[in-house]
């Protein structure tokens, strides 16, 4: 699935020069200012930085959702700013696995139908890739409650579908968006745990957008940002200043 | 993907339930009133269809429709008769007449007068209920229709020999037939030419039509256009003179207009109904869609996907209201036994609602797409 | 399962429901065939018109002369009469008591001729002759005493000689008038006298005869015939009673039109036919066709031409209705019926079909 990108040594994310403005000249706003950051592959990486610092701009770009204002953005080896639109969906669709703040589960599909979406986009069979998924759901501890709807879970276990959705096309780039935000301390911990412990694989990049400092411990590597700015970038068991 | 469009759709089984209702009930509404509609205007032409057995009416060049009797001189029977192509022809006497009832009340009539020798246009046997259509011959012998004889007595049942009086003469009534559901709603007459002459005030011309039938080898069409040449007369197959008269109703009664009203509002409603309900339910699903975008599905994977779900809604809504339709029209029809019920439930009812069902469907859809096909992906995050 | 199965399964019931009921609404019966299928013409190019059949004489509508009550009728409907028949006869009583009276002028009339052709009465000459002869004593007697006074001359007076003279002179007078009375009586009727008497009888007779002769007109016969050259009838033809409306004891007048008698050769039927007007360019002598009654349309019965009535007349519109309504004129053609067949009636409609494509 994942042939023609080339393995590591180099970092799955590059961000070169990259800027991204909002808005018209006179009420142009600043988003993202010249970044420059290379996010290598096994590693947890945590986004952290107050609202508004731009760092959900900087993974919707990486993600392929936005186009930067300026500069380059090479995912997994792929010149994202040079792709093209419809090719760039073929890409999100193959590599990236999402997990949001709110699960955003279709809550017409079971927790196993839910987790089997992107295998779907793929164009995989349904029994099949309802198979796959439910191997994956009992990676993440949720084997019992296959059948499920999300209304019927709790809000980790829903985290804990999304996660299982989002691994299991097996991308090489994982992007969560807060993933601990709605959830209880207990829940939060429990849910970085299973990333930490699923996901992060030697030839897979995560990334985790997050202000809750109850999780930067398990960050391997930890980027802060303020006002569109990289303002640091710390090692494991660093803690940013605030 | 599909799979996961239609489970999108059931899952919230109220709201489901919702749209289908918005779109039957549009179809309901539309195809009911289409329906009545229909069956009015079909109405008004009910003599052209009841009097069979010719292929072409001949009649006066400013006759506008069937009840517009314009009468002509006997001899333009002849005339007709001598045009090449023509195979026969007879007169017709189709009028309204007044008869005097038992209780002394006046009743307006629509009389038709077959020709005596052959009485070409009468009642097919299988339409005659009770009496043998040589009974006609007989002296001051009519036939009513069905509605007419309800209209006339009730409940009664039929028995031979009740008695009218039409222009002092008194008409018995030996039979009766069934006939289609009239516009006017007054009983029918059916009597030999020259009874219903005398059953009539005196008139200088009764001739009001020639029925006439071209040489099976000829179109029909080409042996009218030979008849008005030659006569200057009109002539029209019964086609074209089910059509003339629809037109005329058409264009000189509001009765178009009224129903247009109607089923413009029922189609107006159904597409709010329906129209809106979907548009919320998408509106609502507006986040699981932002999250299939970035999960990878393509805008054209999106657009199939509303529009799996829009042609199910469709298709289902459709099939409840049309069939509802049918069935009020199948009630109403066996319900009315008086008066004759305007109920025509032709395929291009079905047709013209699923017209409309389609743009119902099809504005609700694409204002859903709207939305979705503009959602940034990026709103997930936030 | 609700929304899954039984609702799109209630939505496909429903539309076949729709269906089902669309095509019973919209069946079409097959076209229906006439109870009796109307007369058709087998030509292209055809002439229609509807006809009367008559007899070949047309028909006769007997008359009468004289309004009078019918006494005596001779004959029924269908009765076969030769021409010179009476068919009739009026009440002639007071023709009868008219005679009468007109025989009795002419006797009269005939009778005072003959009174004056024997005059004079021989009994009334004796005593005229008689008085002749005493006017003749008389003079004489006057005479001898005028001549006897004379004698005594002077004696005799003046006056007694005066007197004598003028009794002579009376006496005779009276003898020339006694002489004329008897010549006058001699002579006989005056000449004139008779001729007056005369022409009275003749005309007492001619009043006889006319009484006479209406008393015959009282009863009407058929008519002679009088054939032209087309007529197929011999001298022993004989016409058909075709209808009696007259009978004894009814009233008649001699109102034009009014048939009391119908009567008809019907040695070949003719068929009068009304050509419309408007139809009159598309018409030529001697077109081919046929006639068909009404009501029977499997009957044909070739027909031939005869003549044109060259006179366009309204057309009386055969609805039956008894009072005839006049809208346009008609050209009137007679044929001739070729078919021995005689189950046509004189009266009887048909519907006439000539082939406007034949015929010169």
């Amino acid at each position: 699935m994942t042939a023609t990108v080339s393995a590591p040594p180099m970092a799955a994310i590059q961000f070169r020069g990259l800027s991204k403005f909002f808005g018209t000249a006179e009420t142009k706003v600043t988003a993202l200012d010249n970044i420059e950051l290379a996010l290598p592959y096994g590693e947890m990486v945590l986004l952290v930085g107050p609202s508004g610092c731009g760092k959900t701009t900087l993974i919707s770009i990486a993600a392929g959702l936005l186009n930067p204002s300026e500069g380059e953005v090479v995912v997994l080896g792929q010149n994202l700013t040079k792709m093209g639109a419809n090719r760039k969906v073929r890409f999100r669709g193959e590599n990236i696995g999402f997990v949001f703040q709110q699960y955003n589960l279709l809550p017409a599909l079971s927790a196993v139908e839910n987790a089997c979406v992107p295998l779907l986009i793929a164009g995989w069979n349904r029994a099949k890739a309802i198979a796959k998924a439910a191997e994956i759901l009992t990676a993440v501890g949720l084997g019992n409650r296959l059948k499920a709807f999300p209304s019927q879970l709790s809000g980790g276990q829903q985290q804990r579908v999304a996660i299982a959705r989002a691994l299991v096309h097996e991308p090489r780039l994982l992007v969560c968006d807060e993933p601990t935000a709605a959830l209880d301390a207990a829940s939060g911990r429990t849910v970085m745990q299973l990333i930490k412990q699923v996901a992060v694989q030697p030839d897979r990049a995560v990334v985790v957008v997050t202000h809750d400092s109850r999780v930067y411990d398990f960050g391997d590597k930890i980027v802060s940002m303020a006002d569109g700015r990289v303002v640091e970038v710390l090692g494991k068991g660093q803690r940013p200043h605030e | 993907m599909n799979w996961v469009a239609l489970r999108m759709l059931t899952g919230d089984r109220a709201k489901y339930l919702g749209i289908i209702f918005g779109v039957a009930f549009a179809a309901l509404l539309m195809g009911q009133q289409l329906s009545i509609f229909c069956g009015l205007m079909r109405n008004t032409t009910s003599q052209i269809r009841d009097i069979e057995g010719a292929d072409i009416w001949v009649m006066d060049q400013n006759v506008q429709f069937v009840d517009d009797v314009k009468p002509m001189s006997e001899n333009e029977l002849l005339r007709v008769r001598g045009v090449e192509g023509v195979s026969w022809a007879v007169r017709l006497y189709k009028g309204i007449g007044r008869a005097r009832l038992d209780d002394g009340n006046f009743q307006q009539m629509i009389l038709i007068g077959l020709d005596d020798a052959t009485l070409v246009g009468a009642p097919r046997p299988d339409r005659i209920v009770h009496g043998e259509l040589g009974d006609l011959r007989q002296p001051n012998a009519v036939f009513v229709d069905e509605f007419g004889w309800r209209y006339l007595f009730g409940k009664e049942p039929f028995q031979p020999g009740k008695t009218l009086e039409m222009n002092d003469k008194r008409a018995v009534i030996v039979g009766m037939c069934k006939c289609n559901p009239t516009f006017q709603t007054f009983p029918i007459l059916y009597c030999t030419y020259s009874q219903a002459v005398q059953f009539l005030p005196q008139e200088r011309k009764t001739l009001t039509f020639i029925l006439a039938k071209g040489n099976d080898d000829l179109p029909k069409e080409q042996v009218c256009k030979a008849i008005e040449d030659q006569t200057g007369l009109r002539a029209q197959t019964n086609d074209q003179f089910f059509w003339t008269t629809i037109q005329y109703y058409m264009q000189r009664t509001g009765i178009p207009i009224n129903f247009g009203i109607t089923v413009m509002l029922g189609f107006v409603v159904g597409c709010a109904i329906a129209g809106q309900t979907f548009y919320l339910f998408t509106l609502e699903n507006l986040k699981q869609w932002g999250a299939l975008k970035a999960m990878g599905v393509s805008n054209l994977r999106l657009v199939g996907m509303i529009l799996l779900q829009a042609v199910i809604v469709a298709l289902i809504g459709y099939g409840l209201g049309i069939g509802g339709a049918a069935l009020f029209g199948f009630v109403f029809q066996r319900a009315m036994t008086s008066t004759p019920p305007a109920f025509y439930f032709g395929w291009q009812i079905l047709v013209g609602t699923a017209a409309a069902v389609v743009v119902i469907s099809l504005a609700a859809s694409l204002l859903s797409m709207r939305r979705v096909l503009f959602l940034e992906a990026g709103v997930v995050f936030r | 399962m609700l929304t899954r199965y039984i609702l799109p399964l209630l939505g496909l019931i429903a539309f076949a429901f729709a269906v089902q009921q669309m095509t019973q609404a919209q069946q079409k019966t097959p076209p229906a065939v006439p109870p009796v299928e109307p007369a058709k013409s087998p030509f292209a190019k055809q002439l229609a018109g509807s006809g009367i059949i008559e007899p070949e004489t047309e028909n006769i509508s007997i008359g009468t002369n004289l309004p009078g009550i019918v006494e005596r009728v001779n004959v029924k409907v269908g009765d076969m009469v030769r021409p010179g028949v009476p068919l009739f006869r009026l009440d002639d009583r007071q023709l009868n008591a008219e005679l009468v009276v007109r025989k009795a002028f002419l006797e009269n009339a005939q009778a005072t001729l003959e009174k004056l052709n024997n005059a004079p009465r021989p009994e009334e000459l004796p005593p005229l002759r008689a008085k002749v002869a005493e006017m003749v004593a008389n003079l004489d007697d006057q005479t001898k005493q005028l001549t006897r006074l004379q004698r005594l001359g002077a004696a005799a007076s003046e006056d007694e000689l005066t007197r004598r003279e003028a009794g002579v002179a009376v006496a005779k007078a009276q003898l020339e008038r006694a002489k004329a009375d008897l010549a006058l009586q001699e002579a006989g009727s005056w000449k004139f006298d008779r001729l007056v008497s005369q022409s009275a009888v003749k005309q007492a007779q001619a009043q006889v005869e006319q009484t006479g002769i209406e008393l015959t007109r009282l009863t009407v016969k058929a008519p002679q015939l009088k054939w032209d050259a087309t007529n197929s009838a011999s001298d022993a033809t004989e016409y058909k009673v075709l209808q009696v409306n007259v009978r004894p004891g009814e009233f008649v007048g001699t109102v034009q039109g009014q048939a009391l008698i119908v009567l008809g050769y019907i040695g070949k039927l003719h068929v009068r036919v009304d050509i419309d007007e408007n139809d009159i360019g598309r018409f030529r002598p001697n077109l081919p066709g046929f006639a068909q009654p009404r009501g029977n349309p499997h009957v044909k019965f070739p027909i031939s031409f005869v003549r044109v009535e060259p006179y366009v007349i309204p057309k009386k519109s055969l609805t039956g209705l008894n009072t005839e309504r006049v809208d346009t004129r008609v050209l009137q053609v007679i044929y001739r019926i070729e078919s021995a067949d005689l189950a046509l009636y004189v009266g009887q409609q048909m519907e006439v079909f000539l082939n406007a494509a034949e015929g010169k």
